[in-house]
């Protein structure tokens, strides 16, 4: 690929040539093509474990058929979650807009410029100096979240919000205010925006009489800066101050995101503070929409695409410990649903399965896909258990029929939970990973059950974590009253699922009659004030709240069952969290480390591998100096480094390594005379070369002028 | 002096032709990955862009990738290991490129597009990356596929090129197939680069292949004199040139050339023939004046003392004794019709 020195001579070929080239094309788009049978690409439907015969068998289908289901279902996905998040900000965003209308009239209050004046190339001064026209409206939103990232949607959905309420809206990000461009960077951004053209000398005049022209005095215009904290202080300081100015004859209001109450102190000099009129607002919180996110993607509506428990689990944890954005949950339930789609062709095929109402669909009216689909998901795992004997049978009534039951039931007991912890800042997504593992939650539960009917004081500390115990417990200290609102939720929930809903209604009657009783009770009570009645309804209280634990308890034992044992939840349900890791976190100073200490593993050679991860002559160069490099420091003396490797390179085994080790200081060594021949050569510039491919992965640095004699190791450990 | 340059003579040509250990179990490891470029073109197809890392050379697999799996796709490679590379130009040729795919198409919303459509190469990046990211076609498979080799290497590393880079992968219209050598290679993206532009998604594919163009800037450890340089490098340079230095490169070839025992050329003749080849001399060594890579790397100029008559001097070592200095620079130049 490199152009060698021979190559140099002689003209080089185009491939040598594009490689010096900065960029060039490799090729340019082939003619559309149209879709004819012959011309699609078939993809093998059976597993990998599959054997030869079976794979023969096997149905094909379309790649473009992937395609087309992995869209239909992420438009569906991303469609919801944008509602929600819509949905969550648009009290926040009605006030915001209120308050932009209220601003906007205080500053017409000043006065509006005639158009003789508001076409001057310079802004009014107004003599009144009323606080409208000494200052510029600032709307502070608060997002509450350090990570902006999952507040550029939301921004991005205020600034739709405001132009459909009529505003002019530019929108300016934290890259417009550098200091490198100073304040005509983010002016142009701004004239871009609002005037929609480019234009090369951007000055706050053409903004004024574009303004006049357009002759929409109605009209505010709102300038949202989404991260304020990273903007340039004194850019943006200067364009306030410029912005102040003109506010009489353009009546710009500006909404900023902070993520703390003090960042805009912290940003921006005290005479730029000075000319702002704040008003704050505030976002939910990341821990609210996740919620709201899992609740609708993964709960409330069914896009035929589910997450197991290791998956939801890694993801849990990633997002409260490693990356803490909503964004990366959201990306990484797309790459996850890419992932099945490429790992279980089957479940793009069962169209009806997206659509709950449908139990009849089968990947549409093709039979050959039909019969295709029924083979593969006979062959699925959970399909070949001893217990699914009967295989003749009819695979949708016993299989898929079910697997919708369950997931139908599964939700419904997870709404039902999480209605009870939402109050008791349990989150959403703890409870899920939880439920996801019913062995645990079972043994758990029932365990904690017979306990705490022996010994209430026993359960005085909750053990963290142990989310459904804590609902249960919660249950159980409910006062009567929010115990009945409590039942009549769990009513709302659970209507369409008949089994459970009887069960909900008949607690419900049992609390309406002790509701009753209680207040019989209080009357007579309130007649005789004698304390055994007191004790009485106390008991009859804790027995309502014992039944309807035990409701729980039953419930969760009942249906949580685990995903494993459905048959054919391979098609709905993803966890392989190996390979969602891989593609969403990368990891790549651990990864190419251990490329270059387990090479053998990659590269399945015979010769290698017999020494394990001991340096043996064979092994790739870069290999053997990198294992070398862990046996030094953070420096490495050029000189053993390279004798080292040359011991390894000729004098393959343990003894020569020993006998290196045991020579005198480099020094010493430096001044005998070794035999020079070709191989020598050789040698060294394989050392060269590997050092050079070390060099480039970042895992050395080279000798610095001070000390010529050493390279910089920088990578220290897995 | 002259048993090291003999030395280091041999170093070179040992390392010019050494040869692959384990070629054939490289060769199967790369093909091994064949079987997923389907998987990769769907990933694509996803919206998400492919980032690949793990050691070894990732030209060639990316490059076949490209030219097997994303036929249907204008596909442009930009090779970011090498020092200085123009992100305006890649940015034009990119909306030429989707330019002819979309009229290929013929189903475009010309909504956004005006009829008198004004060249590309007088609009500014803003525009560009708008016409890129264009509603064109209600259908999401029309893109261009951007490779860029060693997304973090030197000619792209920069903080500026890195946000231009993420806007331009934000694109409706583009999908990017990056690889990453350098282990912190990640530190050049915040989250919303990595989350919302560059949308990535990691393949671990080591391949164990030589990096061999990528390696070509870095001087060899054991030759670390300074002042030689090897004939790959300086091609290199001299390609990143524009005409102009390129042609003033030529001068001095030449005149070092039809003075073989001279020890450079005086620095006002240069003035003299650049003036009458309308050859702009100033800019070229103002960048000397400033340590730039060009001069230092290829010209040497000598203050001898009262007169202060500046030679210049071609100074190429060449890896195999004969194509070095003058000779190369010409031959350089007569590939590239200049």
């Amino acid at each position: 690929m490199a152009p060698t020195a021979d190559s140099v001579a002689s003209p080089p070929t185009p491939a040598a040539e594009n490689d010096l080239q900065p960029f060039f094309v490799l090729h340019k788009a082939a003619p559309p093509r149209k879709p004819t049978g012959k011309t699609r690409r078939r993809i093998d439907l059976s597993p990998k474990k599959a054997d030869a015969k079976e794979k023969d068998n096997v149905q094909v289908l379309d790649d473009n058929f992937r395609f087309e289901s992995f869209n239909l279902r992420w438009c569906k996905i991303d469609c919801t979650i944008r509602n929600v998040l819509r949905e969550i900000n648009a009290r926040v965003f009605e006030e915001i807009d209120r308050w932009v209308r209220e601003s906007f009239d205080a500053i017409r209050a000043c006065g509006v410029p005639n158009l003789a004046r508001a076409t001057r190339p310079h802004p009014i001064f107004n003599g009144a100096a009323t606080s409208a026209s000494r200052q510029l409206f600032t709307a502070i939103l608060l997002t509450k979240n350090v990570e902006f990232v999952d507040d550029v949607l939301t921004f991005a959905d205020l600034g739709v919000h405001l132009r459909s309420c009529g505003c002019h809206v530019a929108q300016l990000t934290s890259l417009d205010f550098s200091a490198k461009n100073g304040v005509g960077g983010c002016l142009k951004t701004l004239l871009r925006q609002f005037l929609t053209v480019g234009i090369d000398a951007p000055d706050i005049s053409i903004l004024a009489s574009w303004y006049t022209e357009q002759g929409n005095y109605e009209s505010p215009l709102v300038v949202i800066i989404d991260d304020v904290q990273r903007c340039c202080g004194s850019v943006l300081a200067d364009l306030i101050i410029m912005l102040r100015e003109w506010v009489i004859k353009i009546p710009i209001i500006l909404i900023v995101g902070v993520a703390t109450l003090d960042a805009l102190r912290n940003t921006l000099p005290s005479n730029a503070l000075q000319c702002l009129s704040p008003c704050g607002f505030t976002l939910g919180t990341p821990t609210e929409r996740m919620d709201a996110v899992v609740e609708a993607v993964l709960l409330k509506h069914y896009h035929g695409f589910s997450i197991g428990k290791q998956v939801t689990t890694f993801l849990r944890n990633f997002f409260l410990r490693h990356d803490g954005t909503l964004t990366s949950f959201i990306r990484a339930l797309k790459i996850a649903m890419v992932q099945h789609l490429l790992v279980e062709p089957v479940s793009f095929a069962l169209e009806g399965l997206i659509n709950e109402e449908d139990t009849k669909s089968f990947g549409g009216e093709n039979t050959l896909l039909r019969e295709a689909m029924i083979k593969r998901c006979l062959d699925l795992p959970s399909y070949q258990r001893p217990s699914r004997s009967n295989r003749n049978g009819d695979i949708w009534d016993c299989g898929l029929s079910e697997l919708k039951r369950f997931r139908k039931l599964w939700v419904c007991v997870a709404m039902c939970l999480f209605e009870v912890g939402k109050n008791h800042k349990i989150t959403l997504l703890d409870l899920y990973c939880e439920m996801l593992e019913p062995e645990k939650l079972n043994s758990r539960t029932s365990r904690h059950f017979e306990l705490e009917k022996d010994d209430h004081s026993l359960f005085g500390g909750l053990q963290k974590g142990d989310f459904v115990h804590q609902i249960i417990q919660i249950v159980r200290d409910l006062p009567a009253m929010e115990l009945c609102k409590l039942l009549k939720s769990w009513e709302i929930l659970t209507r369409g699922i008949t089994e459970i809903n009887e069960k909900v209604k008949e607690l419900q009657s049992l609390t309406t009659f002790d509701e009753n009783r209680p207040r019989r009770d209080l009357t007579e009570t309130s007649k005789r004030h004698t304390a055994k009645s007191n004790i009485n309804v106390k008991r009859d209280g804790t027995t309502m709240k014992e039944k309807v634990a035990t409701f729980v308890d039953c419930t969760i034992r009942q249906y949580m069952r685990p995903i494993e044992s459905i048959p054919f939840n391979e098609i709905v349900f993803f966890d392989n969290v190996d390979k969602l890791r891989t593609a969403l976190i990368g990891d790549p100073r651990r990864r190419i480390q251990a490329d270059l200490l387990e090479s053998h593993k990659f590269l399945k050679c015979s010769c290698c591998s017999k020494n394990g991860s001991m340096p043996s002559p064979s092994m790739h160069d870069t290999s053997i100096l990198y294992t070398l490099t862990q046996e030094h420091g953070d420096l490495i003396n050029l000189h053993d480094w390279f004798q080292s490797f040359k011991s390894i390179i000729s004098h393959p085994g343990l003894k020569a390594k020993q006998r290196l080790r045991m020579s005198p200081s480099p020094k010493k060594r430096k001044g005998s005379k070794e035999p020079r021949n070709r191989s020598d050569a050789s040698i060294q510039a394989e050392f060269c070369r590997a050092v050079t491919e070390l060099q480039i992965t970042g895992l050395i640095r080279m000798p610095s002028k001070r000390r010529p004699d050493y390279l910089q190791r920088v990578a220290f450990g897995l | 002096m002259l048993i090291f340059n003999v030395l280091l003579q041999e170093l070179r040509d040992a390392y010019a032709n050494l040869e692959p250990k384990h070629e054939r179990e490289i060769n199967d490891l790369m093909n091994s990955y064949k079987k997923s470029y389907p998987e990769w073109v769907f990933i694509l197809r996803c919206g998400f862009g492919l980032l690949m890392y793990g050691f070894g050379s990732k030209k060639f697999l990316i490059e076949d990738f490209a030219s097997s799996a994303l036929t249907d796709y204008s596909v442009v490679v930009i090779n970011g290991y090498l020092q200085q590379i123009h992100l305006k130009q890649v940015v034009i040729t990119l909306a030429e490129l989707l330019w002819d795919q979309l009229k290929m198409h013929g189903k475009t919303t010309w909504e956004n597009v005006p009829k008198n459509q004004q060249p590309f190469n007088t609009k500014s990046m803003d525009d560009l990356i708008a016409f890129l990211d264009g509603p064109h076609l209600e259908d999401k498979e029309c893109f261009v596929c951007v490779v860029v080799h060693n997304i973090d290497g030197p000619g792209l590393r920069d903080s500026d090129t890195q946000q231009y880079l993420a806007r331009i992968a934000a694109c409706s219209h583009i999908r990017v197939v990056a690889s990453i050598d350098h282990v912190n290679a990640p530190l050049l993206w915040d989250k919303k680069m990595v989350h919302t532009q560059f949308n990535w998604y990691w393949l671990h594919v080591p391949t164990f292949a030589p990096y061999n163009i990528e390696g070509t800037f870095f001087p060899l450890v054991l030759a670390h004199s300074g002042s030689a340089q090897t004939v790959k490098t300086a091609s290199i340079v001299l390609q990143s040139l524009t005409p102009n230095a390129q042609s003033v490169f030529k001068v001095v070839a030449e005149h070092q050339l039809a003075h073989p025992n001279e020890e450079g050329m005086p620095l006002n003749n240069l003035y003299t023939i650049c003036r009458e080849r309308f050859l702009h001399l100033k800019s070229l060594y103002r960048r000397s004046a400033n340590r730039n890579f060009l001069l230092h790397l290829l010209l040497k100029a000598r203050s001898t003392g009262y007169l202060s008559t500046d030679d210049c001097s071609i100074i190429v070592e060449s890896q195999n004794s004969g194509s070095g200095g003058p000779n190369f620079v010409l031959d350089m130049m007569r590939w590239r019709q200049y």
